[in-house]
């Protein structure tokens, strides 16, 4: 069985990690709209995909992420209590939490895919948790492992 | 001890009860174990006759989880018109354990089933016996006392019964079905809980995100994604399996090993807290790999996050299947 | 034919000889299983086996396997077809039932001339291959009730007799012929080998126990395709196609496209299918022909049993024994098999499905 090898990617000095954002769009979304406006900096290494809540988030999208080549994966959503949809959050933790253990367990480093909570009045939170997830990836460096070659 | 013993117990009390439910006309037809024409192997049959009932056996290579011809409903154990019949179920307690799941996802009818409960005393381990004996080709395997007697044409082999089990039936709980007496004819208790440490696999914990790489490489290489696994599992029952999805395609079906290793890895996501730990995945691979390592992580998941348990009763919900405003979230990303 | 004598330590020589020409597949142990790869080091090569895990038609018709390449720019399309099909390939240590399997897959892949598949021929006609007779069979194997015998050469361009330390070498094809004239170095087989191989061959043949009827079993299935032994049969299968992934004959195969979207290139791959998958016979439509578990088992036997021997007069099976050594369910062929020979005509029952 022969397994298709990926060229080296070079690790260059100034090499930016790529990292997949899903944010929920009554909290998260907004929270990153009110960062922009604040002019609140925080690092552009982030493409964000917006959903309607963070439940809509199916573990399929963050390991395809992965497998995709990209180097971290960041899911955020409304606070526990405060979902546009109810429950929608809560669902979305528990499978978190499941998808957190398994991924550590198989050998994904831990710190490549992040969960966070940010509202829409949090614009400065955002910011900061963002600019602490990208500083974690970056130490990671590239997502070589388990990126497949034909995506 | 004894496990011959024990076995011949166990084998005339499934005898005798599947007699009585079949000939007091309490069940349609009888599900369980047979003799299997190769070593290391047994047959599940159907039998319909209160006579038939000697085609009954137990011996410790019944690993099969006769709950997965519950879900989807075989033909065979529906009506004419397609309703389930009156089924007989010779339970172990990991296959009870999974008609309690079937049961508490609306998959199954709990009225129709009578389980024939008795209690398990393990299985052995096919593949470590197959990878110590190596190319010599094994004629017959006999348990005799406190052994595994393995013969060949010119040679005979023993290995100690304790060793040479299933990792999970090493360490399992549930040896008997736990359910009520309703459902049940036969060994039965009903637990709330159980106590179970995860010793055996917190040294694997223990170890870096490299190490732990690969060492799962070295387990899943050789996976040719027969999905035997799958289809011998009692809670994949899914009309459409995710990877044979097309629209869209989400993961690759080919044997490189990033296919494998997602294949596995979301496998185990979606039996979170469903799995039952019965083995009958590892026991089924054909080319041997120990799915057990997986089944026991899934187990300590739920049990330490949410102090569940799966396929104890038919009332409580898995924990995929709830939520809680008060769950742990010890994981997120929070502001230092 | 002229025998020669091949001992065991001069394999390495043999695989030094051929390697740089040839692609040298030979049975290695992974894992625990054996399976035929390409070999590096010579080394590695087990033969002190009964048979291979997975069968060698992995060699010439591989799990997964890319058609063609394409990449796009603006305006244009460029198909890159497969390249090096006419690499020689040299497969050694196959055992009698697999070499006719070849025979059987290249049927399928010409369909009597008509949809010819370049890919299989090619390669099958670029390979050489080195049997070995089999002096233990499986309690598994029936090679003997569908045509075969495990010292059976006609497949095969060079055969091998294991005769302890040393193997006795002929030579049946044309290209076997030539192959053996290249090795100079091979010493000259004597009576006495001839005749311990005689022996062995005889011996082999009486160790294999299993013997089904299968005349009966060919005439029997052309009229019971609604026959209520269905059931019973399929009732203990569970639908995972391990039989059909090991099994030398099978050649179903699924065809995928992948793209990479990121750098504008794609392939289309074939990988291995098995008829079993509920999903096989799915169609646009969304409806399913075969959408019991009843059915797909039966379409397994039929093909083997049935339209096999209608489409090219031969059997479909090799009697290799793997499906019935690795089926979970212990869905024993040679069982059904029985069970179909002694088919007695009922008139109105059908299957359930």
């Amino acid at each position: 069985m022969t397994e298709t090898v990926l060229e080296e990617k070079k690790v260059e000095k100034d090499w930016e990690p790529k990292i997949i954002a899903f944010l929920c769009n009554w909290c998260s979304y907004a929270g990153a709209d009110l960062a922009g406006v604040s002019r609140i900096q925080y690092p552009p290494n982030i493409r964000i995909v917006r959903v309607p809540c963070s439940g809509r988030v199916n573990p399929y999208f963050i390991i395809k992420s992965l497998v995709d080549g990209w180097d971290g994966v960041v899911v955020s959503g409304c606070h526990p209590g405060d979902c546009h949809y109810i429950s929608g959050n809560l669902v979305a933790r528990r499978r978190f939490a499941i998808l957190k253990e398994l991924l550590e367990f198989f050998g994904i480093e831990p710190g490549r895919v992040n969960f966070m909570w940010a509202s829409a009045a949090e614009g400065e939170r955002f910011a900061v948790l963002i600019r602490k997830a990208t500083k974690i990836v970056k130490e990671l460096g590239p997502n070589k492992k388990f990126q497949r070659e034909w995506c | 001890m004894g496990i011959e013993e024990d076995n011949i117990e166990i084998i005339s009390s499934i005898r005798e009860n599947a007699k009585k439910l079949l000939s007091e006309d309490q069940v349609d037809l009888v599900i369980g174990y047979s003799e299997g024409t190769v070593p290391l192997s047994s047959t599940p049959v159907i039998i319909r006759k209160a006579e038939d009932v000697d085609k009954l056996t137990w011996n410790n290579l019944c690993y099969m989880n006769l709950a997965r011809y519950l879900a989807p409903l075989m033909p065979q154990l529906c009506d004419r018109e397609g309703n389930a019949l009156r089924i007989g179920i010779v339970a172990k307690g990991c296959v009870a354990r999974a008609i309690n799941l079937l049961a508490v996802e609306k998959q199954v009818d709990l009225k129709k089933i009578t389980m024939i409960g008795f209690n398990c005393n393990g299985i052995v381990n096919r593949s470590k016996i197959d990878l110590e004996i190596g190319e010599k080709e094994i004629l017959e395997v006999v348990v005799s006392g406190d052994d595994i007697i393995v013969k060949g044409r010119d040679w005979e082999k023993k290995f100690p019964y304790d060793q040479y089990i299933n990792e999970l039936c090493k360490v399992c709980k549930v040896k008997t079905p736990s359910t009520t007496e309703e459902n049940c004819i036969g060994e039965c208790k009903e637990l709330e809980s159980i106590h179970d440490e995860f010793s055996d696999i917190d040294d694997f914990e223990a170890k870096s995100a490299e190490e732990k790489w690969d060492y799962i490489k070295n387990i899943l290489e050789v996976c040719t994604l027969c999905y035997s696994c799958r289809q011998a599992c009692p809670a994949c029952y899914c009309n459409l399996c995710f990877v044979d999805q097309n629209k869209p395609i989400w993961f690759g079906k080919t044997t490189e090993y990033r296919d494998i290793f997602t294949f596995h890895l979301i496998r185990a996501t979606h039996l979170a807290g469903r799995c039952v730990a019965c083995g009958a995945c590892a026991s089924v691979c054909p080319v041997g790999i120990d799915l057990n390592f997986i089944t026991r992580k899934l187990e300590k998941i739920v049990k330490e996050r949410f102090d569940y348990t799966s396929g104890l009763d038919a009332e409580t919900l898995p924990p995929m299947m709830d939520f809680d405003m008060k769950d742990a979230q010890e994981f997120m990303l929070e502001e230092d | 034919m002229d025998q020669k004598i091949l001992k065991k330590d001069q394999i390495g020589k043999l695989y030094n000889e051929f390697a740089g020409e040839y692609d040298f597949y030979a049975p290695i142990k992974e894992k625990g299983n054996i399976v035929f790869e390409k070999i590096e080091n010579p080394e590695d090569i087990v033969l002190d086996y009964l048979n291979s895990k997975v069968p060698p038609k992995s060699v010439l018709f591989p799990q997964e396997e890319v058609l063609f390449e394409y990449t796009l720019d603006e305006k244009n399309v460029e198909i890159t077809d497969r390249q090096n099909l006419d690499q020689k390939i040299l497969i050694f240590g196959v055992r009698p039932c697999d070499a006719y399997s070849f025979e059987l897959m290249a049927n399928f892949f010409s369909f009597h001339g008509d949809w010819e598949d370049e890919i299989y021929l090619k390669k099958k006609e670029n390979s050489t291959i080195i049997g070995i007779g089999c002096n233990t069979p499986r309690s598994t194997c029936f090679c003997t009730s569908v045509g075969g015998n495990p010292f059976k050469k006609g497949d095969m361009d060079i055969f091998l007799t294991d005769l302890g330390d040393k193997y006795l070498v002929e030579a049946i094809s044309d290209k076997g012929k030539e192959m053996v004239q290249k090795l100079t170095w091979l010493s000259d087989a004597s009576k006495n080998d001839l005749k311990k191989a005689e022996e062995l061959a005889k011996k082999a043949e009486e160790l294999i126990v299993t013997k089904i009827d299968v005349d009966t079993v060919v005439k029997n299935l052309e009229t019971n395709f609604e026959h209520p032994v269905w059931d019973e049969i399929s009732e203990s299968c569970i639908g995972c196609g391990s039989c059909a992934y090991l099994c030398p004959t099978c050649t179903c195969f699924d065809v995928i496209d992948e793209t990479d979207h990121y750098n504008n290139r794609g392939r289309r791959i074939r990988i291995w299918d098995t008829c079993q998958s509920c999903l096989y016979t799915l169609e646009t439509s969304g409806h399913n022909p075969r959408d019991t578990k009843i059915q797909r088992c039966r379409n397994r036997i039929m093909h083997k049993f049935s339209y096999y021997p209608t489409n090219y007069d031969l059997l479909g099976c090799v009697g290799c024994g793997r499906c019935v050594a690795v089926c979970p369910a212990n869905n024993d062929l040679r069982v059904i098999l029985n069970k179909i020979k002694n088919i007695e005509k009922k008139e109105d029952e059908k299957v359930v499905a």
